[in-house]
């Protein structure tokens, strides 16, 4: 599909990667009852989940304008951030007190969202041909 | 001598602002008089606007990725003389009808009688 770019492939393995090491050190600090590393974790991928989406966002746009209002960008942190949970707790890395009904909770709360977010992106493509913003096709 | 620093300078400006959506119908152009690589398409524009339409490398292939997404053209593969294969770029059929009809409302408009004699193309 044209839509999946060179710099999106490298968010998705950025992502994955990300949300890995986030999920060990989670599942450890709830495991050992450690909130400081539970905290440092949280805030440390967010951070990062941040700084790679900005970082391959512009990359993204520079390589081809798609104008899809971020939302491939989104629906990829979505998979793979939830993917990858639901997994995790699933196949049992997860620690004895977390539970999978937290993990599908906030897939569906996040999912939600993500669906108003493509509302947006519907409406924007409005303004688009082929997925790229008809202002800015043309040089 | 004032005056004609006033008068370079607002040439420069009108330049400017007129050379900003150029680039499409010089690339179209290019293609339009055979299948080109990126070089090649770069030196046609440079060559044939006489050096007024400078194109970098990194706005041409940032261009013909769009016009690629947008099936207004494609490219084959060949050999190039080291490195990786080049793309060659040509036009599509949309491509193709797309350049005639822009050609048609915007460019032959400049070449009735009236507009010329109005640019006095005619005199020179």
């Amino acid at each position: 599909m044209k839509t999946i770019t060179p710099y999106l492939l490298k968010f998705t393995l950025t992502a994955t990667v990300l949300t890995i090491i986030f999920r060990y050190f989670l599942s450890y600090g709830i495991e050992n009852q450690f909130g400081i590393i539970i905290t440092i974790s949280a805030v440390t991928y967010g951070l990062l989940m941040f700084a790679s989406g900005w970082y391959f966002g512009r990359k993204d746009g520079e390589y081809l304008p798609i104008y899809d209002v971020g939302f491939r960008f989104h629906l990829t942190t979505y998979l793979i951030h939830n993917g990858i949970s639901l997994l995790w707790i699933g196949l049992g890395f997860g620690s004895k007190y977390e539970n999978l009904n937290v993990s599908i909770m906030v897939a569906i709360y996040w999912g939600i969202f993500l669906l108003i977010h493509f509302v947006f992106f519907l409406w924007a493509r409005k303004n688009s041909i082929n997925n790229l913003d008809k202002e800015d096709i043309f040089e | 001598m004032e005056n004609d620093k006033k008068l370079n300078e607002l040439l420069l400006s009108w330049e400017n602002t007129y050379k900003k959506g150029q680039l499409t119908l010089w690339i179209f152009m290019a293609l339009q008089e055979s299948k080109k690589y990126v070089d090649e398409i770069k030196n046609f524009i440079e060559k044939k606007s006489d050096g007024t339409i400078s194109c970098e490398e990194q706005s041409l292939y940032r261009a013909l990725r769009k016009y690629e997404h947008i099936d207004v053209l494609t490219y084959d593969l060949k050999e190039g003389n080291k490195g990786p294969d080049r793309k060659y770029y040509y036009l599509t059929n949309l491509g193709q009808e797309l350049f005639n009809q822009f050609v048609n409302r915007n460019i032959k408009l400049f070449y009735s009688t009236e507009i010329k004699n109005i640019l006095k193309l005619n005199e020179q």
